[in-house]
């Protein structure tokens, strides 16, 4: 884990090796235009939310940045390494890993299995070994135990992620993405469909991962956005339309215009 | 008594009391060396449906080859039995690459035609190179392998041969299930997108289980073409590929021993009904179509359910069946 | 000439691959299952032209009765057993089809018997025409020409009729119809009996041509799904151009090759899995 950075710099303000990067990026269905030159540079142990309205290309974005969907254009950079071709699954070993909006877990095996094979995914090719054990006591293991305890999911280990309460497969939604110990990790609307409760708990984590993680999360919730964000990047459309700090953010005559008559007008304080 | 079911160890003591039970209840040594060997290939099978998720219609490619490539090396090359054995398993690896390589190039149904298409391939590969495989007559005169100087022609000491093999094929398909790689198996079937985000090269994986299941159904083919005393052409055609998913699917679930009972019960099934009536797969369609509808755990779900009964427990097998996935 | 004449007869059979492939994708297209008895339908389609032309009944009358009844008989079937499993995985549509097709087959063995039999071409199609020196079948002209309109009037329900559009929409749209007021299970039943009645339909059509035997089945099936692994599932074009490259390929290997003809659809097919993991249209 690198040390947190020293200053925290309005994000505008001059040049920084960006933990990710994205150039240019494009991205098409079809003839649809998904994402259009979409530019973004993530702080290294920053937290930094995009937001925008539905249909603006934030899952897209993820879906590109993941290695997911192929670009039609642009560069997309880790750490200042070229990852644009780079496999889904390889770019987890390089330190990137994600959540789904949707909760998307191993449904039939156990809250410990699916982290155990979350944090095996950062070495998947020893995995595949068909005479090897899973051993009990290793890094992946000891993983699985800290992120057990962290996520208050110790009790529920044993049981099949499929049969778990909404707020539960949430937490673990987001465990999945740590368990693979990486630099950067995406949190595709860590909060949807959460009780109040579960809400808080998890903005405290979002916000404490940003210590010793670089965080870029999308959220509809603009409380938790405005609180824990070092960055906010706005999208419409499938492009940029504004990126700053919060406060700059949530003043912006252009954010106010574009979110005019949108079911998330309300939320913006 | 339902936790019991679900331990490897008691799964092996299960085939190991098969192998010991059939010569108890059976007449045949024929049809017992069957059961253990159809048994073998729908556990391979299962590997990959139960496992992994793929459903193939094309294992009777490597059942078929084993078959062939058994006959080949024992007649022509003069191989004994020991040698071709290890020889079959590496055809049908390689193979199962191959044509698993190239499957799963495609997703869901796709795949599933791709499978059948390719089985439908190597039937025509067989038929068209008749010179090497005998064509509609099959290889004939496929020797039993010889122990102690003289060869296993009593079926009931073939028997004894194929059980050994058997149970340490079992034990390694065990083995590989319970794995790094056969557990992440069972993720790559319950949610392939998110075992490729954390991750793990999908294809990689299904093409290894594909693999494995490949040299494993190669030797069952091997077993069993030193059993009739011929390579048929019959065993690479597509009705093996169907019998064995069948088999697999009656069995039920990601339990290697539940294959086992599957085929034990297609084949006692098949031997009874058919001296009673030739057009017994007419029952067996009905069946499938009843298993489609209402048991869809198969033989295994019916045991876990007498299981949960004599413990009166609510165990997991009296889940019913449409909250399942 | 001897190509002209293979390139004749790729055409004829590749519109009966048509034929097969599209039936398989307008129930796939509905009601998201693939159907393993689609073969099954083909075979009984062949059958029943078969025992009617027997029994002294106008092929004329026996083609179109074969089609209707193997629809019939499909319809009845999903309405009865099929809809019940459309809840369940994927795993179990194949399962319930397959038995289905089990069944089929036994019911064909059990009614005629294992051997299978031939069926001579209808009365006033049984001569030949002569171009020429060019010399070809009349009744495989009539199968090009009957195949040709039965295309263009698919076309027309699946690319101008309502019915065409739900079904090419898939199954979201089917809930969108339900909403709107239409049975669904209606439709569901009429769209998989108008799929099983065109494989039924191809396989009378195939009858005078090959002849009826109870393995007729697996062999329609297998090349319907290489047809749709080529062209795509719920692709019109992508199944009447994958329909007659295969028919024709098959035909002029015949002369190349014969032993060899159908090895090499499946060969073919492996190929272009090689160059084009997407087939020949690139969906899917």
């Amino acid at each position: 884990m690198t040390a947190a950075s020293p200053t925290h710099a309005p994000a505008s303000a001059g040049a920084f090796e960006p933990a990710l990067a994205a150039e240019g990026l494009g991205v098409r269905y079809g003839s649809f235009v998904a994402l259009k030159d979409v530019t973004l540079r993530v702080r290294a142990n920053s937290v930094h939310a995009i937001i925008g309205p539905n249909g603006a290309g934030k899952t897209t974005l993820f879906h590109a940045l993941t290695g997911r969907i192929r670009t039609a254009g642009g560069r997309i950079t880790l750490g200042g390494r070229d990852i644009t071709r780079t496999r889904d699954d390889d770019r987890v070993r390089l330190g990137l890993a994600r959540s789904f909006q949707v909760t998307s877990l191993f449904a039939t095996l156990s809250v410990r299995e699916n982290l155990r094979l979350a944090a095996q995914g950062r070495t998947p090719w020893a995995a595949l070994a068909p005479w090897r054990r899973v051993p009990e006591h290793d890094a992946a293991q000891d993983t699985v135990r800290a992120l057990l305890q962290r996520l208050d999911l110790g009790p529920v280990a044993g049981r099949a992620a499929g049969e778990l309460s909404h707020g539960q497969q949430r937490r673990l939604e987001v465990g999945m993405a740590m368990a693979a110990r990486p630099k950067v990790i995406l949190l595709d609307e860590p909060t949807s469909g959460m009780g109040t409760d579960d809400i808080g708990a998890m903005t405290d984590l979002i916000r404490d991962l940003g210590r010793d993680h670089t965080v870029l999360f999308i959220e509809h919730n603009m409380g938790i956005v405005m609180n824990i964000s070092d960055t906010v990047t706005v999208m419409r459309a499938g492009q940029v339309l504004v990126e700053g700090r919060p406060a700059a953010v949530r003043d912006d005559p252009e954010v106010r215009r574009a979110y005019l008559g949108n079911m998330i007008t309300g939320d913006l304080r | 008594m339902t936790r019991l079911l679900e331990r490897p160890l008691v799964h092996f003591a299960l085939a190991a009391i098969t192998v010991l039970v059939l010569p108890l209840v059976l007449r045949s040594g024929t049809l017992a060396s069957e059961i253990l060997i159809y048994g073998l290939a729908a556990a391979a099978c299962n590997l990959l449906l139960g496992y992994t998720g793929l459903l193939s219609f094309g294992q009777g490619i490597f059942f078929g080859l084993g078959s062939y490539v058994s006959g080949l090396l024992l007649l022509r090359a003069g191989w004994p039995a020991p040698v071709m054995l290890p020889a079959v398993a590496l055809v049908g690896a390689a193979t199962a690459t191959a044509v698993g390589w190239l499957s799963i190039r495609r997703q869901g149904v796709y795949f599933v035609m791709l499978t059948l298409a390719f089985s439908q391939l190597f039937y025509f590969l067989a038929y068209t190179f008749s010179d090497l495989t005998g064509g509609d007559n099959g290889l004939l005169n496929v020797p039993r392998p010889r122990l102690g100087g003289r060869a296993l022609a009593d079926p009931w000491s073939y028997y004894a041969y194929v059980a050994v093999l058997f149970l340490a094929l079992f034990a390694v398909l065990q083995r590989v299930a319970l794995s790094t790689f056969g557990r992440t198996l069972l993720a790559i079937r319950d949610n392939e997108a998110r075992a490729s985000a954390i991750g793990f090269p999908v294809r990689a994986f299904k093409v290894a289980a594909f693999a494995i299941s490949g040299a494993v159904t190669a030797l069952a083919g091997a077993l069993h073409a030193m059993l009739i005393g011929v390579a048929p052409l019959s065993n690479i055609e597509y009705h093996t590929s169907e019998t064995l998913l069948i088999m697999t699917i009656i069995g039920g679930g990601a339990n290697l021993f539940a294959s086992v009972l599957g085929a034990a019960f297609y084949l006692v099934a098949g031997d009874l009904l058919s001296a009673i009536w030739p057009r017994w797969l007419l029952l067996l369609g009905a069946l499938l179509i009843a298993i489609a509808l209402f048991m869809q755990r198969g033989l295994w779900g019916l045991v876990e359910r007498a299981a949960a009964l004599v413990t009166r427990a609510p165990a997991e097998g009296a889940v019913p069946e449409e909250s399942r996935p | 000439m001897t190509y002209l004449f293979q390139i004749l007869n790729g055409i004829g059979l590749g519109m009966l691959y048509f034929l097969l492939a599209v039936g398989l994708s307008v129930i796939f297209g509905l009601l998201q299952f693939v159907n393993f008895a689609h073969g099954a339908f083909y075979m009984l389609g062949a059958y029943l032209a078969y025992a009617m032309v027997e029994r002294g009944v106008s092929f004329w009358l026996a083609l179109p009765l074969a089609g209707l009844a193997v629809a019939v008989l499909a319809a009845v079937t999903e309405a009865v057993l099929l809809r019940r499993v459309y809840k369940q995985a994927h795993t179990f549509h194949i399962l319930a089809t397959v038995g289905l097709a089990l069944v089929v087959q036994e019911i064909v063995i059990i009614v005629w018997g294992p051997i299978g039999g031939n069926l001579a071409p209808p009365e006033g199609l049984s001569g030949i025409v002569i171009l020429g020196d060019f010399v070809y079948p009349e009744y495989r002209l009539f199968v090009i020409a009957f195949t040709a309109v039965l295309a263009g009037a698919l076309w027309w329900l699946l690319e101008g009729t309502r019915l065409g559009a739900i079904v090419r929409a898939g199954s979201e749209s089917a809930e969108d119809m339900a909403l709107l007021g239409y049975d669904t299970r209606r439709i569901n039943t009429a769209v998989f009996g108008l799929g099983a009645g065109l494989a039924g339909l191809a396989g009378a059509l195939a009858a005078p041509i090959r002849g009826v035997d109870p393995f007729m089945s697996v062999e329609a099936l297998s090349v319907a799904f290489v047809v749709v692994v080529i062209g795509g599932m719920g692709s019109y074009a992508g199944a009447l151009a994958a329909g007659l490259a295969v028919g024709i390929a098959q035909s002029l290997m015949a002369t190349l090759w014969p032993e060899g003809a159908r090895l090499m659809i499946y060969l073919g097919m492996a190929a272009i899995i090689v160059m084009m993991p997407r087939g020949l249209f690139g969906r899917a």
